[in-house]
């Protein structure tokens, strides 16, 4: 089966010059689950604005099923769906009117309308408010209601951009679920945008680490962790002494160290096993630590050694963080 | 395939609007009260009410008093104002993404502009047309003056008067909906929207026969839109002979011809704005 995308070399830079996208390179296979993971302002949004037309690349290439996206946006547009960080469900309509529009837009058979809609409401669980207004649905149910309007004429692919921005932990994680029966009941590719690492490692099949507008590691998210080579030991010295990391790196068992404003972060395949030895080889040359600690790796540790620094979910202005302010303002108004 | 498109988002155009009564009752009363209060109080008639009875009739164009000239004026004045609500729903769409929504759907962005236009030419005829209800109405509640119509109105003339209001909204409608599309803050649209509305009115025959205005302003008010359609309003309504120099017709063909030209630029200026960059 061809790719459901491909992109090469892409670019976007804006004004002239800042550089948001600054060549990217990937293929998403079809009924794929793909997260684009990455601090706010690292380019995810540009991303999938040009991969859904709503941006023309500065340079490179993106196809979506075999048709560019520079050359020919209907056609693309008519098989992708796409659900905005922000809410763009219609608050004086109610759900079932909202995706009734949603049909019309996209020219869904007249005949399968109503049937589509209604199996959407149900599988969506929203057959019990769809006459309600949507300004009185919760958030969740709002994004239920915009994921059912974004697969309602059966795109080959369904973007995602931070699909559980400001939604609560339970919120969020019912989303997940939800976005995984879209592909499994659809068939549909999914690409997702996200900044919580968590969301990017429970939901996505592969994850493409965005930073500062290049991919720093892309693969599955055991692939990735695995790419870490096992468990992560960290150590903080009370004062900055000598610098231990070449008698650390003796220590049989540890694979790699690194020395970051003072305390150590040390590799092993099998940490239980030389977290004694470590402090034991610290203590004998006279430093005294502060703290221990050993860790399994998360993408937080995948993060943090393809880019050089630790994840921050609220690194950065940029429109997400607008959105929420906006989103805020919308429920205290309501 | 577009005209399906082109229905769903006029009816949500109207559905949100038929949903805001309190936005539709304070619509109404706006009129109600220029037509009871302005109206009544600026009966500059009243100046001419101890010379002859023609003196109004070509003072007044052939209408035959000043709250009937005036009333004509105002149908078209309440079209040219109800004409810029949905430019402004424009810019909080954009703002809440919902015009992102729809410029990634399939459909052409001509059908998005024609759709915003249609649902605001709708709210236009309807205002408008209350307007003339409530003046004709008036004529008949004792102590109140009202429209009093003079000729008899042909269903020819009942058409052109409809039209007249139908390309007065469009031109207008287009417009707003167009400045909507390409500015991004409400505030600097309202001073957009009032740098052309308050001009344009004052610069017609809607409030004073252009008689009492200067020559320059005479020239302007004589090529204003809103005098156009005035004028098709008032010699329907009134005997026109001997006080246009041309039949309604001939304003209505150039109302159209400006119509036309004023969708067209907008057109062109809304798929500009709406292009991906």
């Amino acid at each position: 089966m061809p790719p459901a995308i491909v992109v090469e070399n892409l670019e976007k830079t804006y004004a002239g010059k800042i550089r948001a996208v600054q060549g990217v390179t990937f293929e998403v296979q079809e009924r794929e689950i793909f997260g684009f993971l990455g601090p706010n302002g690292a380019g995810k949004t540009t991303t999938v604005s040009m991969l859904t037309t709503l941006l023309r690349p500065t340079a490179g290439r993106a196809q979506v099923d075999g048709i560019d996206v520079a050359t020919d946006p209907r056609s693309v547009r008519r098989r992708i769906g796409l659900v905005f960080q922000e809410s763009t469900a219609d608050d004086q309509l109610t759900g079932e009117e909202n995706l009734e529009l949603a049909a019309a837009l996209y020219d869904v058979p007249r005949s399968e309308t109503r049937s589509r809609i209604d199996a959407l409401l149900e599988q969506m669980n929203l057959t019990s408010v769809r006459h309600r207004l949507v300004k009185t649905y919760s958030g969740g149910m709002r994004r239920r209601l915009e994921l059912a309007a974004g697969v309602i004429h059966t795109p080959k692919v369904l973007f995602l951009d931070e699909p559980t921005l400001g939604l609560d932990p339970q919120g969020r994680a019912g989303i997940g679920q939800y976005i995984r029966r879209m592909r499994d009941d659809f068939g549909v590719t999914v690409f997702l945008t996200t900044h919580y690492l968590d969301e990017a490692d429970a939901l996505c099949d592969r994850i493409a680490i965005i930073d500062r507008g290049q991919i720093r590691a892309l693969g599955s998210p055991n692939q990735l962790k695995d790419r870490l080579g096992g468990d992560i030991l960290t150590i903080v010295p009370r004062d900055e002494g000598p610098d231990l990391s070449p008698l650390l790196g003796k220590i049989p068992g540890i694979l790699s160290v690194s020395r970051r404003d003072g305390s150590y972060r040390l590799k092993s395949d099998r940490g239980e096993a030389i977290t004694p030895t470590v402090v034991e080889t610290c203590f004998r040359n006279g430093v005294t630590l502060a703290s221990v600690s050993l860790k399994r790796p998360s993408l937080d540790e995948v993060f943090l050694e393809f880019t050089g620094r630790q994840y921050r979910e609220d690194e950065g202005p940029s429109a997400t963080d607008v959105t929420l302010r906006m989103n805020q303002f919308r429920g205290r108004s309501r | 395939m577009t005209g399906r498109a082109f229905l769903a988002l006029t009816g949500r155009e109207l559905r949100r609007w038929i949903r805001t009564p309190t936005a539709i009752v304070a619509s109404i009363m706006t009129p109600f009260f220029y037509l009871l209060l302005f109206g009544q109080a600026f009966n500059i008639g009243k100046f001419l009410a101890s010379g002859p009875p023609q003196l109004a009739l070509i003072a007044f164009q052939g209408a035959p008093n000043y709250y009937s000239y005036f009333s004509a004026g105002l149908v078209m004045f309440v079209v040219l104002f109800s004409s810029l609500f949905i430019g402004a729903n424009v810019i909080l769409d954009k703002r809440l993404g919902y015009i992102k929504k729809l410029t990634v759907a399939p459909v052409s962005r001509a059908i998005i502009l024609s759709a915003n236009v249609a649902a605001g030419v709708i709210r236009c005829l309807l205002f408008g047309s209350i307007v003339l209800a409530l003046a004709l109405g008036f004529d008949h509640l004792p102590g109140l003056n009202g429209l009093t119509v003079t000729a008899s109105v042909t269903p020819w003339g009942a058409v052109e008067i409809f039209l007249s209001m139908v390309f007065l909204a469009t031109a207008f409608t287009s417009i707003f909906v167009t400045v909507g599309y390409v500015l991004e803050q409400v505030e600097s649209y309202f001073a957009i929207v009032n740098l052309v509305n308050l001009p344009l009115l004052f610069s017609s025959t809607a409030l004073a026969p252009e008689t009492i205005m200067p020559g320059w302003l005479q020239t302007i008010a004589k090529a204003n839109p809103i005098t156009l359609s005035i004028n098709v309003l008032r010699e329907n309504l009134f005997p026109w002979q001997g006080y246009y120099p041309y039949p309604p017709e001939t304003y209505l063909a150039i109302l159209l011809i400006f119509t036309l030209a004023v969708v067209g630029l907008s057109v062109a200026a809304t798929i500009r704005s709406l292009a991906p960059t």
